[in-house]
């Protein structure tokens, strides 16, 4: 590919954000302006934000490589994703959050915990944990990027790495939360326009819905065998079949589908985008959108993944291999984009890439939004003993930012494996830490400090260990090898003992303990709207 | 060989229209509290900005 036209049309794309940040910039007058977009967006925005935040580059070529190796049994994610990461997320979550949000003053995850139960503390102590993960998440989502720019138009992975967060950083710490969501309209229908291209271009290859499923079924495991797939082990019943009960395969289809799935209620960077809203009607008009959003995503990602499969046997193309430890591996995030730049034309190779890299930016900008915020709000200005103006806590939040975005930036180009876990760790670590405060807190009027934070640092502490002791993927990089053997538990998501573990904390705790005056007073007030 | 329905078994198919009814189910209640459902106008709590503004103003 040309690399002027390339350099062209990102001078292009930076410029549209640069100057969305500028509108941002010029709308933020107030704290609550640069945090929660002055609670006025309306519907489509607010889906698109979600969306984007949402759906990273990770899930669409990571999750699309995945079900190349897994076959069709990946869909029930797809289900998860608009199910209970739309319509549960906002029905049961969303409007209570705004509504609570609004009574309590809070403009983020962790001060809405804060000033819920009267627990500066606490706010601080979620706050951080948010902040210091989501540079680790952060950091992953360029380094993804950066190395597919890296692998398709021969530019340094340094260069790719400083240009993507330098762009993001500009148009997010001038322009706050305004900008981040104008920005993620964009960059939605840029994913929309490569998704639905992709997908339509695939299906059309083979035929249609039912010939192409009907053709990756017939795929046998010599055949996969024969391009090199690992789906030829890991899809024993073959590509459009759910792997046998309690196999290898199954307990791995679960562990994601659960762990993403479920975990997404519990994301702070989520969360923010109910607090944005300007009414309830803005909320509940976005379940729509948010939903016909995500099905264009994941369901598409997900339904490709396995039909690569068909098309790089019928066109003799084989497997991606990448080399680990001086061993030959199936690559599965390389088979959206092999697909791509041996199938289809160069235009759309120029729009994909740009549809991948919206998907990154918007994630990494929503991720940069909440850790600065946690950070620089949450942490520092509660540290203070000083009242401080809004303008202040807004510098001094764009600060956090600043230090947060540099902090990724040197992370991003030296690559530490403690990052990476850090990583995998990122969606368990907040289902298991937050969920079950948060749930109860919106539901319960019982939960009190005491409970709260029983249930979050339990959490906290068993998913830690959980991913450091037993987990099949990050224990043996970490420990040497698990201290359970057995794989039926040691592939099971720390969500499956680590959220219920932290709810009946969460409960027990809440009521040993009886919520002080000020407590209730709180409680009251949080209550009085909903 | 097991029945295949679209070129999916059961387990499968159901994922896939599942996902397809979840995204209806959005739809429809998006229609619903658009055009059918009466808006209930509470009482709102004053927004932080306000606050803000009040603040600015006062300095």
């Amino acid at each position: 590919m040309d690399i002027w036209f390339f350099i062209i049309t990102m001078a292009l794309f930076a410029g549209v954000f640069i100057f969305l940040g500028y509108i941002g910039y010029r709308k933020t007058k107030t704290a609550e302006d640069y945090f929660v977009a002055g609670r006025t967006m309306g519907a489509l925005l607010i889906a698109f934000s979600y969306g984007a935040t949402f759906i990273s580059a990770v899930a669409l070529i990571g999750f699309s490589g995945i079900a190349s190796v897994y076959g069709h049994s990946i869909l029930w994610l797809a289900f998860l994703n608009v199910f209970v990461g739309i319509f549960i997320a906002f029905v049961f979550y969303g409007l209570r959050t705004r509504k609570m949000g609004l009574s309590l003053k809070a403009m983020t995850l962790p001060e809405l915990l804060g000033n819920r139960f009267n627990s500066v503390k606490l706010q601080q102590i979620s706050g951080l944990i948010i902040g210091v993960f989501m540079v680790a998440y952060t950091s992953a989502v360029f380094l993804a990027i950066a190395s597919l720019f890296q692998v398709t138009f021969g530019i340094p992975y340094w260069i790719c790495v400083v240009v993507f967060t330098l762009i993001v950083g500009v148009y997010l710490i001038f322009g706050g939360l305004y900008a981040v969501m104008y920005t993620h309209a964009v960059q939605a229908i840029v994913m929309l326009v490569g998704m639905i291209i992709l997908t339509v271009g695939i299906y059309a290859m083979l035929g249609g819905i039912g010939p192409a499923h009907e053709a990756a079924a017939a795929l046998t495991p010599e055949m996969l065998k024969s391009i090199g797939s690992p789906a030829a082990t890991q899809a024993p019943n073959g590509l459009t079949s759910m792997p046998p009960f309690l196999s290898q395969p199954f307990m791995m289809v679960l562990t994601l589908i659960f762990g993403v799935g479920i975990g997404v209620l519990a994301q702070p960077q989520l969360i923010t985008r109910y607090l944005t809203a300007k009414d309830d009607k803005a909320l509940r008009r976005a379940i729509p959108y948010g939903g016909v959003f995500i099905l264009l995503m994941t369901f598409t990602a997900f339904s490709i993944g396995p039909l690569c499969n068909v098309l790089m046997y019928q066109n003799n193309i084989p497997y991606p291999v990448k080399e680990t430890a001086g061993v030959m591996v199936a690559n599965p995030d390389a088979v959206v984009p092999t697909i791509i730049n041996q199938l289809f034309p160069s235009w759309f190779i120029l729009i994909f890439l740009f549809a991948i890299l919206a998907a990154a930016m918007s994630t990494a900008a929503a991720l940069f939004h909440t850790a600065g915020a946690s950070l620089g709000r949450d942490v520092y200005e509660k540290s203070s003993k000083k009242k401080i103006s809004p303008e202040r806590s807004i510098f001094i939040t764009r600060i956090a930012t600043f230090v947060i975005v540099i902090a990724t930036l040197i992370i991003t180009l030296n690559p530490l494996d403690v990052v990476a876990y850090m990583t995998a760790f990122f969606f368990g670590l907040m289902a298991c830490t937050f969920l079950a405060p948060y749930t109860l807190m919106l539901y319960w009027k019982k939960t009190n400090r005491f409970g709260v934070w029983v249930g979050m640092l339990g959490g906290f502490v068993f998913t830690m260990a959980w991913y450091i002791l037993i987990y099949f993927k990050t224990a043996p990089k970490i420990i040497g090898s698990p201290l359970i053997g057995d794989y039926v538990i040691n592939m099971l998501d720390p969500i499956f003992i680590g959220l219920p573990l932290s709810f009946l904390l969460t409960i027990l705790f809440s009521l040993i303990r009886k919520q002080d005056k000020e407590e209730e007073a709180l409680m009251k007030k949080s209550f009085e709207n909903i | 060989m097991m029945n295949l329905i679209l070129g999916m078994d059961m387990g499968v198919f159901l994922a896939w229209i599942g996902t397809l009814l979840a995204t209806v189910l959005c739809i429809v209640y998006g229609l619903y509290y658009q055009f059918i459902k009466k808006s209930e106008k509470k009482q709102q709590p004053e927004s932080s900005k306000e606050e803000e503004k009040k603040q600015q103003g006062d300095h």
